[in-house]
């Protein structure tokens, strides 16, 4: 998709989350509609006014039609993301970790490292850090397995 | 003078050191809050001499509102958000090569904006508490509009001025996910408990910052090499620009001011101070590319903060923000109740303490400055390393602070749609500022509001708030015209 | 979906592996959930008992888990779906964790947790700026008249939320109500003179009060308060307007009887101890111990009691 696109759908999404703000401060209750209703309408006329003011612009300039990429490395960019959530998921069962163990070296060569004493350096480097600095010295705790 | 030899004793230096330096440690960790380790630390302090403690806390604040400038330079991964302002001037110049002079300007900046703040917590707290006190809903509310009004100074070339401040108001929509304070209803919560208190700014700073910086990195295609040409230079003496003395001075007697005042003030003395050097500075075409004069001026500013907010804290129990209400928690613990009592039954434990943050700003000073040349380095680690590193405290800190998975879910939200957002021209620190700054607004609003029975007038009535009225034109003005100024300039051609 | 079935069968594996006996309890640490951020005055109360109770018991360790905010809601609704294993309990307030049961916000209920017992208390109190007019509980009703007296409370649904709407209710006036965000805003609003009056917890103020930065009007308990006696109750002065809040210990419910009982004792054993007194003295923390059965009856009269508020004006 064109970048211009991309940028007047986003705009549209805009007016329509600020309509849709605008008509919920109605069921505000009691003093709320004194306060904070009248903050929330003021941020939805300024969001879908001010959205309406650049569509209208980005409209009347017909956009460059140069594509919008998020990334130059599809792949690589994806892969992290899917990484990440993953770390994400298996943080409540097994905690920092074990998790982050895995994921260090895995992106790491996912992004093209190949020295290995780097790479098992750099991840017990951190997590002894971490140890350190959130279990004994700030006592936060993590969850999955205690050890 | 008797004060003073308590400081200096062998234990005492050692506290400040280990506090100082963990500190730092901690304010450069993108996730981990001075307010967060202050507040685990407080038990800790239970079993120690009081004044030990004290100190070793004091040190911590210090240390950690300096140290969130350091990743925010590097890596443009603000440690904390009171370094955002820090980060937009800070990066570019480590890109080109002058890390080392940014870290040296920031540490500088930071030293004097803390120590002044410190002097003026020392002699004219109990004066200027009271003064603080004028201060009600209705001027919180402009504090929190002045420094919206940042938002206004970021747009440039890159970011047009009715998307930085869609940008803004998008951060503000945000931020009104939660519990409505006026009347205890849930506003926009999908049935989350994780959303009953909001979306929490950290992990939106981590995403928006740290995590989108990260994606860039691991999805380009070849590195782009940092010009390590000038990093040699950097271990050699990097002279501080000239005339970057008042735009500290500026940050530093801002810093303190806002400080002072209730709120989140860290993070507004910052932009207000970075706004304000940016009209002030002979070179306002630099800003946004790497003037080391905006990160003078921020540094100082959220640095001052620190005695600033101690000010009511200590002579009328009223914290000036969230890192000093855990510290007060510390002073009750030990039995020493904020009041006159402070300066009078406990004054030899009070003002060891006030002097130790004095020691702990020459404390990072050293560190600092020691250290920045080998810091500067880190701008060199190669991606492949940086990036799963990074990512795995991004993961951590978003954790972290409110111990809820949930918030790494948001925080890789928050990268994913910020990434399209910035994509697209849209302002990640507008973003950021609105949603930290959105519930500070919000209150003031409400409460003014209700304190005025209902009528706008509240917020032009007192002194306070003409003057700031008048402060929020000066900033708001210059950059409009010439914004419109710039606009009819493309026009025509 | 697959997220589920992976989550449930863990869930499984668990319940068979750690099923707890109360013969090698404890043989892990246990979690203390605090309802609120660290270095307030209910997670020091969490603290110094943790702290206490490891020295006394050989064998147990406690590890402190904040979850602050939302009115301890979110404390609250994770200690009410812990898992009742015994190595996890919570600290509760009173009147938020009933607030929130009958303002239909919750998911808990009381009978989602086991009651442990009460520790401290803090009364409520009226305050108003040093210079104000109002000088009595009577004057403050007298002042109200009008319809336009800004009173702050911290937050809705909040202890000094209720106490402000009994007096309301006797004294037969409306208040321009102000919810804040919690003491702090309080007490610079009265500290400011930005407010007429506020509602609010003695240890919250008495500092301010002795330093004459503010004046307390009424304590709103049945008797005057040990430390602070020259400062009269509202019932003296009239008015039967009672609250004070409480602070506790509670556990899942369904906690295998030997270990709870176990728990319970140690709460009750430490409550009793001189270490502890000291400690929370020094903290400025009134203690209040009521056993595991009579706390459990003082909340359900409290819920009742708060129902009736809300019946009558839901916020």
């Amino acid at each position: 998709m064109s970048r211009a696109t991309v940028d007047r759908l986003v705009l549209a999404g805009f007016i329509l989350l600020s309509v849709l703000l605008y008509l919920s401060t109605d069921s505000y209750p009691g003093i709320a509609q004194k306060t904070s209703a009248k903050y929330v309408r003021f941020l939805a006329v300024c969001l879908g006014g001010l959205s309406l003011v650049q569509l209208g612009i980005s409209l009347l300039r017909d956009g460059r039609e140069d594509r919008l990429s998020l990334t130059e490395h599809l792949p690589r960019f994806l892969g992290l993301i899917a990484a990440l959530v993953a770390f994400g998921l298996s943080f409540k069962k097994l905690g920092f970790f074990i998790p982050a163990a895995v994921f260090i070296p895995l992106v790491a060569i996912m992004l093209g490292q190949r020295n290995p004493v780097l790479i098992t350096l750099t991840t017990i480097g951190l997590l002894a850090f971490v140890y350190l600095i959130f279990i004994a010295l700030l006592g936060v705790t993590l969850p999955g397995p205690r050890f | 003078m008797e004060y003073l030899s308590v400081v200096f004793t062998l234990p005492a230096l050692l506290t400040i050191l280990i506090g100082t330096f963990a500190g730092v440690v901690v304010g450069g960790m993108p996730g981990l809050t001075a307010t967060m380790a202050v507040g685990l630390l407080v038990p800790f302090t239970y079993t120690m001499d009081p004044t030990l403690g004290l100190m070793l806390l004091g040190g911590i604040y210090c240390g950690a509102m300096y140290g969130g400038s350091i990743p925010a330079i590097l890596l443009n991964t603000p440690g904390t958000p009171a370094a955002v302002a820090t980060a937009i001037e800070g990066y570019p110049m480590s890109r080109r090569g002058e890390g080392g002079l940014a870290l040296k300007t920031s540490v500088v900046a930071s030293f004097t904006g803390g120590t002044f703040s410190v002097f003026i917590l020392l002699l004219f707290a109990p004066l200027l508490a009271r003064q603080a006190l004028n201060f009600g809903p209705a001027e919180t509310f402009l504090l929190a509009i002045m420094g919206l009004a940042g938002i206004i100074s970021i747009a440039d070339e890159n970011t047009s001025l009715i998307k930085a401040l869609l940008s803004g108001i998008l951060g503000m929509i945000i931020a009104v996910v939660g519990t409505d304070d006026m009347s205890g209803s849930l506003r926009y919560t999908a049935g989350l408990v994780e959303l009953i208190d909001g979306v929490d700014f950290m992990p939106a700073l981590i995403g928006l910052f740290s995590m989108i910086q990260m994606l860039e990195l691991a999805g380009q295609r070849d590195h782009a090499p940092i010009d390590t040409s000038a990093l040699g230079g950097a271990r050699k003496r990097a002279k501080l620009p000239k005339g970057i003395g008042k735009f500290m001075a500026l940050g530093s007697g801002t810093g303190t001011v806002i400080g002072i005042l209730p709120g989140e003030g860290a993070t507004i003395a910052a932009f207000i101070s970075y706004n304000f050097a940016k009209q002030v500075s002979k070179a306002k075409a630099m800003f946004g590319k790497g003037n080391p004069e905006g990160v003078a001026a921020a540094e100082a500013g959220n640095n001052g903060c620190v005695g600033g907010s101690l000010v009511p804290t200590i002579t009328l129990g009223i914290p000036g923000n969230s890192v000093a209400a855990a510290l007060m928690g510390a002073f009750i613990i030990h039995g020493m109740i904020p009041g006159p009592e402070l300066f009078t039954i406990y004054a030899d434990r009070t003002y060891p303490f006030i002097l130790s943050m004095f020691v702990a700003n020459v404390t990072f000073l050293i560190i600092g400055l020691a250290f920045a040349p080998y810091l500067a380095r880190i701008a060199l680690i190669p991606p492949s390393v940086m990036v799963p590193v990074v990512c795995a405290f991004a993961v951590l800190g978003s954790y972290a602070l409110n111990q809820s998975v949930f918030d790494i879910y948001l925080m890789i939200a928050f990268a994913v749609f910020g990434l399209l957002l910035k994509k697209l021209g849209f302002s990640l620190e507008g973003l950021i500022l609105g949603l930290i700054l959105g519930p500070i607004a919000e209150g003031g609003f409400s409460q003014g509001m209700i304190i005025g029975k209902g009528s706008p007038t509240i917020f032009f009535q007192s002194e306070i708030a003409k003057v700031m009225w008048l402060i929020i034109l000066v900033l708001l003005l210059p950059p409009l015209v010439s914004h419109i100024r710039r606009l009819r300039g493309t026009k025509a051609r | 979906m697959i997220r589920k079935l992976i989550a449930a069968g863990l869930a499984g594996t668990m319940l068979v592996g750690t099923a707890a006996f109360a013969a090698d309890y404890p043989d892990q640490a246990v979690t203390i959930i605090v309802p609120s951020k660290a270095g307030g005055s209910t997670d020091t109360t969490a603290r110094i008992f943790a702290e206490v109770a490891e020295s006394k018991y050989e064998g147990f360790e406690f590890v402190i888990n904040n979850m602050g905010g939302s009115g301890g809601q979110k404390g609250f609704e994770a200690i009410a779906r812990a898992e009742a294993d015994g190595y996890t309990i919570g600290m509760n307030f009173t009147p938020q964790m009933v607030a929130h049961v009958v303002s239909g916000r919750a998911d808990y209920t009381l009978d989602s947790f086991h009651i442990m017992g009460n520790v401290a208390q803090d009364a409520g109190i009226v305050a108003v700026p040093k210079d104000s007019a109002i000088q009595s509980m009577a004057g403050l009703a007298e002042a109200a008249k009008g319809g336009d007296l800004t009173v702050s409370v911290n937050g809705i649904g909040s202890d000094d939320f209720l106490a402000a709407k009994a007096f309301e209710k006797q004294a037969g006036v409306t208040f321009n109500l102000l919810p804040t965000k919690g003491s702090t805003e309080q007490k610079a609003g009265i500290l400011g003179g930005h407010v007429d009056a506020a509602f609010m917890n003695l240890s919250q103020m008495i500092a301010q009060h002795n330093a004459g930065d503010a004046r307390i009007i009424a304590i709103l308990t049945e008797a005057r308060d040990a430390s602070a006696d020259q400062i009269p109750t509202a019932k003296e002065q009239g008015f039967e307007v009672y609250m004070s809040a409480t602070r506790g210990f509670v556990a899942p419910a369904g906690i295998d009887a030997g270990i709870q009982s176990k728990l319970d004792a140690m709460l009750a054993d430490v409550l009793a101890d001189p270490a502890f007194k000291k400690k929370t003295a020094a903290s400025k923390i009134a203690l209040l111990p009521m056993s595991g059965p009579d706390y459990t009856a003082y909340l359900q009269q409290l819920q009742a009691e708060t129902q009736e508020v809300y019946d009558a004006a839901p916020w």
